[in-house]
């Protein structure tokens, strides 16, 4: 195969060009956290911290609900790793775009792959796997507009009316609900949803509602699959997106070899 | 300043920015070299609408922890046509926006 030619500073403009949407988005979105966060009494620098350190947007709303609801450190830990559990999905289905990069460019790379970022690697890696310019100029210009949207909702937070602020925690469900349905298309994925999601109100019922969330992440992924193996008509969904996943897989490493 | 913030939200902000870091990286590095089994990718693609099930349950019924009436409920009327934007556009900011606006109304009409 012909050999790709990558000119660094062409990659970067490239990567800050793809990240515009991204950018975007994540803007106000962080914005919107820095301004709950800081209603529901945490401190600037501390909601400002949160979002240095994790980079994860849904885990961070649950962060600040989970907190303010005096849950147990150990659960949201538990709670909260498992929500971002998903993204060993993400690097085990794009890894072998980055097949023939330097380890220690791997490692970088990772810290930046976010839903967004990986839809967005993941849907254009067919046609030519991402340089390390090209992606770190992609996830660390989409990690600044994060950083920069909280450090701003953080600081005006207290002077956001009690009526928005109480509006705004509404963005907390709708982004789950967003990232929800984004995804999940199969009816054996809404089944998953929908025990998970009976689980979690029956333990929360029953008092115990830490283990809510865990139970039902694992309780509904069970059952999902057991409907998918078993019912002909989704497991026929699912083989057109299998189909679809290795062709573009067997593309990638075509392309690094 | 409430001395949870220092012995709760920062040690475990610190430990998912950690361990969330460790699952992105690990899996990416090894998602380079190895194929993984395909039952363990599939049930592990299961696992995010069953978390993310299991998170809205509870917040749109049981909104204050305990059961709320629907029609009490701004969350719930609110989560309505919120699930449709959101499966119609796939766009994560605008179905957010949609969201706040709805829930708005919602209170606003109860």
């Amino acid at each position: 195969m012909k050999k790709r030619v990558s000119v660094a500073p062409f990659d970067l403009l490239r990567g800050l060009k793809d990240a515009v949407p991204i950018i975007l988005a994540y803007f106000p979105l962080s914005i919107t956290y820095g301004v709950l966060a800081t209603a529901r009494g945490i401190p600037a620098w501390a909601c400002d911290l949160s979002s240095v350190v994790m980079f994860a947007g849904a885990a961070q709303f649950m962060l600040v609900s989970l907190y303010t609801a005096g849950t147990n450190p150990l659960s949201m830990v538990a709670t909260l790793l498992l929500v971002n559990l998903r993204h060993v999905l993400y690097g085990t289905s794009i890894g072998p775009a980055f097949a023939r990069w330097e380890e220690k460019h791997k490692w970088v790379a990772a810290f930046g792959l976010t839903d967004e970022v990986y839809a967005l690697t993941g849907s254009q890696a067919l046609e030519a796997p991402p340089t390390p310019a090209y992606q770190f100029a992609l996830a660390f210009s989409s990690y600044l507009s994060w950083v920069a949207g909280t450090v701003l909702g953080a600081s005006v937070g207290g002077a956001v009316p009690a009526a928005v602020a109480s509006a705004l925690g509404f963005a907390l469900p709708a982004l789950f609900l967003s990232l929800l349905f984004n995804q999940a298309r199969h009816r054996s994925q809404i089944v998953a949803a929908a025990t998970g999601a009976a689980v979690a109100v029956l333990a929360q019922v029953a008092g115990l509602p830490s283990f809510g969330v865990v139970t039902g992440a694992v309780a509904g992924a069970t059952v999902g699959l057991a409907l998918a193996t078993t019912d002909v008509r989704d497991h026929q969904s699912w083989a057109r997106d299998d189909r679809t996943r290795l062709r573009r897989e067997r593309a990638w490493q075509r392309g690094s070899e | 300043m409430d001395p949870h913030i220092l012995h709760q939200f920062i040690p475990v902000a610190v430990a998912v920015g950690v361990g969330t870091y460790l699952i992105r990286s690990l899996s990416l590095v090894w998602g380079s070299r190895l194929a993984w089994p395909a039952w363990l990718r599939q049930w592990l693609a299961f696992v995010t609408p069953a978390v993310l099930g299991a998170l809205l349950g509870p917040a749109l019924l049981l909104p204050d922890g305990h059961l709320v009436l629907p029609w009490h409920n701004p969350a719930l009327l609110a989560a309505i046509p919120t699930a449709a934007v959101a499966w119609y556009s796939r766009n994560l900011l605008f179905t957010v926006l949609a969201g706040v606006v709805f829930y708005a109304a919602a209170g606003y009409l109860i």
